[in-house]
C-alpha cells in the first residue's frame, strides 16, 4: 500500500456467506451519504455527480417499481445500453429485489439477443434508448417470457404507446408509491438476500458454438473484488472511469465488486465515441481494460508520433529509448545504474509525463489488461512509460481473475501469481485448472457443460499453459488454438499476431499453419493509418478493398512482416500473407463481442483463401461472400486477393499425423 | 481560444467550467505575474523604467478601444485619438474648473468619451470599410483640431494649454505625485480593463461583436441587433478611451492638443497590427514591442549620435520609419501578430511531444 496512512476500507469488510452486493452497497452509502460522490456522468459538457445518498435513493425507488411490477427473487432482468449511471442503477435495483442481471452486448444481432432473452428467461428488459427498444420489440415474438420493457432515454419515445414498454421514471414513480405504503419493504427485501443466491448471469462470447449462461453469485463476485483488492488495494478518493460493456465480466469485477467495496468514483462517459476524451479528462487510478483497448492507444501514440516534427519525433524517441531500458531492467528485476535512473528523470518530464498525460495514464496507479493475450511490445511499451501496466488471467466462470502480476514482478511474457485464496493447477494434459471461492455456480439450463468444465471443484478453462520457474503462470493459448509447426514444435499462433498488431498499419492478423508445411498469415490493413500512409504518398485508393491490394501497400505490410519474422524461430516465420479485403468484425462473426478470433469458423468461411494460401503455385485467389450489417441487411462482396510470398517456401517435409493439403471444413 | 487541459481536470459544474483561470497551475501562474507587477516591479524598478511602464499601460489603455472595434467588431476607426482627448479635456475641466474630485471625473471622462464615440458611431449603421475610416477620421479632426483646439482649451482664459502640476490630481488621501504613483493607478486600470475586455469578449456581446466582425449578414440572421452592437462597440471603445485620457492627464505636466494627433490614432492601429488582432496578448504585446523598440532605437540613436551628429536631428524621421518597416515586415512575416506567435508557441509546447491532438 503505497500512499501511506491510507486505507483500503475493502479489507476490513468480512465477507460471510450472508453477505450480498445490495447489503454492502446499502452499508456503504449509509456510511458515505451525502458527503461522497459515488458516480459521475458527463453531460451536456460537465460531470453531473450523484452522492452515495443519491445512489441508493434512486436504487431502492426502482428496486421497489420492479417488486410492485412483479419482480421475485430469481428472476431475471435482462439489461441493454451504454454505460450509464441509470443502467447500473437498475442493475443494482434488480439485485436488490433478489433478481439476477443479465447484460447484453450492445452492438449483438437481434438473433444473438433473442437467443439470450429466451435461453435466460428474462421477464424485464430494461433497454437504454430507442436504439435497444426497437430492437427488443423487433424481436419479442420470439421471446414469450417478457412482460416488461423498460427504458430510460425519452428522446424518440414520444410515439410509442406499446402496452409492454414503460420509462423508468414510471418505475421510480411506482417505488417511491410503494415506500409510502411500506417504508419497510426495501429493507425487508434486502434482508431476504443470501451470499449464495445467484446475481449476474453471463453469456460467455465463446470462441465456438452458442453462448453458454454462466452463473454467478453474490459471494463469487464480492470474494473476488475483496482477493483482487487484497494485491492492488483501490483507495475511497480513487477515480474510475466507466466505459466498457457491463456485459463483460471486467466491467462488473471493477465497477459493481471493487467499486461498492472500495468506494471509489465511477464515472461514466457522454458517449461511447467521447470516452477517450472523458477518460483522459478524469485521469482515473484504475484502468482494467482487454488487449484491443490498449493497441489502439498504442497506435493513436504511434501515429502522432509519426506526423511529428524532426525534433519532437527525436526526443520521443530517444526518450522511448531510455523508457525501453529501464523497463528491462525492471522486467530483469535489476537496479537501474544512476545514470540511467538521471536518463530516466529527463525522459519522464520530457516524454513519459506528456505521453501518459496524453493518453490520461497520468495517475493511473494500477492498469490491467485481460481476456485476450497482449503481446510483448505492447506491453514494454507501457512500461517504458512507466505505466504499471498487468495481465489479469482469469474467465468469466471464476468471476473474471484469477491470477495477476503483482507489483514487483512483472514479466510480459507470463500473466502472473495467483491470487489469495485461489490455488492454479496444470492438468496431466498441459490445461490450466483453477480453485477459488469464485468459481461459478455452473451453467444456466446446461448441466453437460457445467459437469466439462467443474470436476471437483476445479474448473477447466480450457487454455493451455505452465507454471514457469518463478511460480508464473505462462498462458501458451487456447488448447485448441496451439499449432503444431512442421518441426512437431506447438506454438501459439496468437503470439504471432500480437507481435504483428503492435504495427501500426496492420489492424488485425490471422495466423495460421497447424500441421501443416508453413506458416501463413491473413492480414487486415488499419484502414485509417495505411489511408493516411497512403495520402502522403499520393497513392490513390476509394475503398479499403482497393487500398488493401495496392502493390505498395503490399509492400508497406511485407516490410511490417519482415520485422516480426527476423525475431521468431525459422518455422515459425510467415512464408505467405495475404491483404483480406475487409476488417474482420463480430457482426459476421469472425470475432467474438470481446474481439477475439473465432479460428474455426474463419477456416470455413476464408477457405478458398486458405486452400491459395497452401498451393505454391497460385499467386492470386478470387473470393466471394457476403457481408452483414448491424441492421442485418446482407451485401454480396467479390474480390480478387493477391498472395505474396515472404520467405522460400519450404519444402515439403510431413511430420507424424500431419494432415494432407486440402484443408477440411473446420470442425466446431 | 481554449487551450488543451491538462488530464485529470475535469468540472462538476459550468461555474468551474467557465473559471477564467481553469487550473491551479494557471491560477499560480496569474498571481504570480499580478504579484511581480503590483508588487515587485514598482520596488525594484528605477524612475526611467517606471515611466517607460507607464507609457506602455497608457498604449494598453489606448490601443484596447482600438482593438474592441477593428479586433472584435471589424469596425476599422482611424480617430480614437479623438476619444481619449475627449476623456483627458472631460477630466482635466472637470478637476480644474469645478473642482470635481478625480475619481468623479475620471467616471465622467469615461461616459462622455463614450457618448461622443457612440456619436460618430452613428455612420456605422450604414456604412463599412473606406467609408468608415472616413467617418472616423472625421471624428478626429472635428474633435481634436476644432472643437478642442477653438473652444474647449480656451475654457477659463488659459491660453492653450491646462497645466496639471503634480500632486494636482489625488484619489481621497492619496495623492498622486511621483512616477511609483503614477504606475500603481496605470497597472490597477490596465488589470482591470484586460480583465474587463476579456469577459466582454467571452459573453454574449463579444460573442454577437465577432460575428458581425465575421459576417455581419449572418449575424443578422442569427438575430442580432447589428445597429445596437455595433454603437455598443463604438460606446465601450469609446469609453476605455475615456480612461486611457483620463489616466494619461494623471502623467502629464499639461494638457494640450498635441497630444491627442491623428498620427497617434494611427499608431495605436500600427499597435494591434503587429500585436494581433482579436485578443487581449494582441493589444498589450503590441504596445510593449512599439514602446520598447522605439525606447531601444532612440538609445541606439543617443549612442551613435557622436559618431554621426546628423542623426539627432533626423531621429523623428528615423522613428517615422521604423514604425512603417515593423508595420511592412510584420504584414510579411508575422500577418496574424505577436499573439499568434506566442499562441503557437504555447501549442507548441502544449502538444509536444506531438504536433497536434
Amino acid at each position: 500500500m503505497r500512499r501511506g496512512g491510507k486505507q483500503c476500507r475493502a479489507l476490513e469488510i468480512e465477507i460471510t456467506r450472508d453477505l450480498t452486493i445490495p447489503k454492502q452497497l446499502v452499508r456503504t452509502a449509509k456510511e458515505y451519504g451525502d458527503r461522497k460522490v459515488a458516480m459521475r456522468e458527463k453531460e451536456f459538457g460537465i460531470w453531473r455527480s450523484y452522492t452515495w445518498a443519491d445512489y441508493l435513493d434512486r436504487v431502492k425507488a426502482l428496486a421497489l417499481g420492479f417488486y410492485r411490477l412483479g419482480l421475485r427473487q430469481g428472476d431475471k432482468v435482462a439489461l441493454i445500453g451504454d454505460n450509464r449511471p441509470e443502467g447500473l442503477g437498475s442493475e443494482m435495483a434488480a439485485l436488490c429485489v433478489g433478481g439476477v442481471a443479465v447484460w447484453l452486448y450492445q452492438d449483438s444481432l437481434p438473433d444473438e439477443i433473442a437467443y439470450i432473452l429466451d435461453h435466460s428467461d428474462a421477464r424485464f428488459v430494461i433497454c437504454e434508448t430507442q436504439e435497444e427498444v426497437d430492437k427488443i420489440l423487433a424481436i419479442r415474438d420470439r421471446c414469450p417470457k417478457i412482460e416488461w420493457i423498460f427504458w430510460d432515454d425519452p428522446k424518440g419515445m414520444r410515439n410509442y404507446h406499446d402496452p409492454m414498454l414503460m420509462p423508468l421514471t414510471e418505475v421510480m414513480r411506482l417505488g417511491r408509491e410503494l415506500e409510502r405504503e411500506d417504508p419497510t419493504r426495501f429493507e425487508e427485501l434486502i434482508a431476504q438476500g443470501h451470499g449464495d443466491d445467484i446475481a449476474l448471469l453471463f453469456y460467455t462470447s465463446g470462441t465456438t458454438g452458442k453462448p453458454k449462461g454462466a452463473l454467478l453469485s453474490h459471494y463469487n463476485l464480492l470474494k473476488m473484488g475483496q482477493n483482487l483488492m487484497r494485491v492492488d488495494p483501490y483507495y475511497e478518493d480513487d477515480e474510475y472511469v466507466s466505459f466498457l460493456p457491463f456485459a463483460w465480466i471486467g466491467e462488473q469485477m471493477m465497477s459493481v465488486s471493487s467499486g461498492i467495496l472500495a468506494g471509489f468514483t465511477l464515472n461514466f462517459p457522454e458517449e461511447p465515441e467521447t470516452a477517450w476524451h472523458d477518460l483522459r479528462e478524469i485521469a482515473p487510478h484504475i484502468i482494467f481494460s482487454p488487449p484491443r483497448v490498449w493497441e489502439q492507444m498504442v497506435r493513436a501514440i504511434q501515429v502522432l508520433h509519426a506526423d511529428s516534427p524532426w525534433l519532437k519525433r527525436k526526443v520521443f524517441e530517444l526518450g522511448m529509448a531510455i523508457g525501453y531500458r529501464l523497463a528491462d531492467r525492471k522486467f530483469a528485476r535489476q537496479k537501474p545504474t544512476p545514470l540511467e535512473r538521471l536518463m530516466g528523470w529527463f525522459a519522464y518530464w520530457l516524454v513519459f509525463r506528456p505521453v501518459r498525460d496524453r493518453l490520461g495514464l497520468a495517475r493511473v496507479r494500477y492498469a490491467y489488461t485481460g481476456g485476450a493475450a497482449m503481446g510483448p511490445d505492447h506491453f514494454r511499451f507501457y512500461h517504458a512509460l512507466g505505466v504499471n501496466l498487468k495481465q489479469i488471467y482469469g474467465q468469466t466462470e471464476i468471476a473474471g481473475i484469477s491470477v495477476l502480476h503483482r507489483d514487483d514482478d512483472i514479466k510480459f511474457d507470463t500473466v502472473g501469481k495467483p491470487i489469495p485464496e485461489t490455488e492454479i493447477r496444470i492438468s496431466p494434459e498441459g490445461e490450466i485448472l483453477a480453485r477459488s471461492p469464485c468459481v461459478f455456480q455452473g451453467y444456466y439450463k446446461n448441466p453437460e457443460a457445467t459437469a466439462e468444465a467443474l470436476r471437483d471443484g476445479w474448473l477447466h478453462s480450457g487454455d493451455r499453459g505452465f507454471i514457469d520457474e518463478d511460480g508464473h503462470l505462462v498462458v501458451f493459448d487456447r488448447s485448441k488454438d496451439v499449432m503444431t509447426l512442421r518441426d512437431g514444435r506447438p506454438f501459439s499462433p496468437q503470439y504471432i499476431e500480437t507481435r504483428l498488431k503492435f504495427s501500426p498499419y496492420i489492424k488485425d492478423a490471422w495466423v495460421i499453419g497447424h500441421e501443416l508445411p508453413y506458416v501463413t498469415a491473413v492480414i487486415c490493413i488499419d484502414y485509417n493509418v495505411v489511408g493516411k500512409w497512403a495520402e502522403a504518398r499520393r497513392i490513390p485508393y476509394t475503398s479499403y478493398q482497393e487500398l488493401s491490394q495496392k502493390p505498395e501497400v503490399y509492400d508497406l505490410v511485407a516490410s511490417q512482416i519482415r520485422r516480426v519474422n527476423a525475431s521468431l524461430p525459422e518455422p515459425a516465420r510467415i512464408v505467405r500473407f495475404v491483404n483480406l479485403f475487409k476488417e474482420f468484425d463480430a457482426d459476421d462473426q469472425e470475432l467474438t463481442r470481446t474481439r477475439k478470433l473465432r479460428r474455426a469458423f474463419l477456416l470455413q468461411r476464408y477457405q478458398p483463401i486458405v486452400q491459395a494460401l497452401y498451393d505454391p503455385s497460385a499467386h492470386e485467389v478470387h473470393f466471394e461472400t457476403t457481408i452483414t450489417y448491424e441492421d442485418g441487411t446482407v451485401n454480396e462482396i467479390r474480390a480478387d486477393l493477391r498472395i505474396v510470398d515472404m520467405e522460400p517456401i519450404p519444402a515439403w517435409t510431413p511430420v507424424e499425423g500431419a494432415r494432407a493439403l486440402v484443408i477440411q471444413g473446420a470442425e466446431e | 481560444m481554449r487551450m488543451r487541459l491538462p488530464s485529470g481536470v475535469f468540472y462538476q459544474t459550468y461555474r468551474q467550467d467557465q473559471a477564467l483561470w481553469p487550473t491551479t497551475f494557471v491560477k499560480l501562474r496569474m498571481w504570480g505575474l499580478l504579484v511581480f507587477l503590483f508588487v515587485i516591479f514598482p520596488q525594484i524598478a528605477s524612475p526611467y523604467w517606471l515611466s517607460l511602464a507607464n507609457l506602455v499601460g497608457y498604449t494598453i489603455l489606448s490601443a484596447m478601444g482600438v482593438q474592441l472595434l477593428i479586433g472584435y467588431t471589424g469596425q476599422v476607426t482611424l480617430g480614437h485619438a479623438a476619444f481619449i482627448a475627449a476623456g483627458a479635456y472631460t477630466c482635466a475641466v472637470l478637476v480644474l474648473q469645478y473642482h470635481v474630485p478625480y475619481p468623479l471625473a475620471f467616471l465622467a471622462a469615461m461616459i462622455v468619451a463614450g457618448l461622443w464615440s457612440m456619436l460618430f458611431g452613428l455612420p456605422s449603421a450604414r456604412v463599412k470599410g473606406f467609408y468608415l475610416i472616413m467617418t472616423t477620421m472625421a471624428a478626429q479632426f472635428i474633435t481634436v483640431d476644432f472643437i478642442i483646439t477653438q473652444y474647449v482649451s480656451r475654457i477659463g482664459e488659459r491660453g492653450h494649454s491646462f497645466s496639471l502640476p503634480p500632486g494636482t490630481l489625488s484619489i481621497g488621501p492619496w495623492v498622486i505625485q511621483s512616477d511609483r504613483d503614477i504606475y500603481y493607478l496605470m497597472i490597477a486600470l490596465v488589470t482591470l480593463s484586460v480583465l474587463a475586455m476579456t469577459n466582454l469578449a467571452r459573453t454574449r456581446i463579444g460573442r454577437a461583436w465577432m460575428a458581425i466582425r465575421d459576417h455581419d449578414i449572418a449575424a443578422e440572421a442569427l438575430g442580432i441587433n447589428i445597429v445596437a452592437y455595433k454603437l455598443l462597440a463604438f460606446f465601450m471603445a469609446g469609453v476605455f478611451g475615456g480612461v486611457a485620457g483620463a489616466f494619461w492627464i494623471a502623467n502629464l505636466y499639461a494638457v494640450s492638443p498635441e497630444h491627442f494627433t491623428w498620427s497617434w490614432s494611427l499608431w495605436l492601429v500600427g499597435v494591434i497590427l503587429i500585436g494581433g488582432l482579436g485578443s487581449n496578448y494582441g493589444t498589450i504585446f503590441g504596445s510593449l514591442f512599439m514602446t520598447l523598440v522605439m525606447e531601444a532605437l532612440r538609445n541606439i540613436v543617443t549612442w551613435l549620435t557622436p559618431f554621426f551628429p546628423s542623426l539627432e536631428t533626423s531621429f523623428l524621421f528615423v522613428k517615422e520609419a521604423a514604425f512603417g518597416l515593423a508595420i511592412i515586415l510584420f504584414l510579411l512575416y508575422e500577418p496574424n501578430g505577436l499573439a499568434y506567435r506566442w499562441w503557437q508557441i504555447k501549442n507548441y509546447i502544449h502538444l509536444w511531444p506531438f504536433s497536434y491532438e
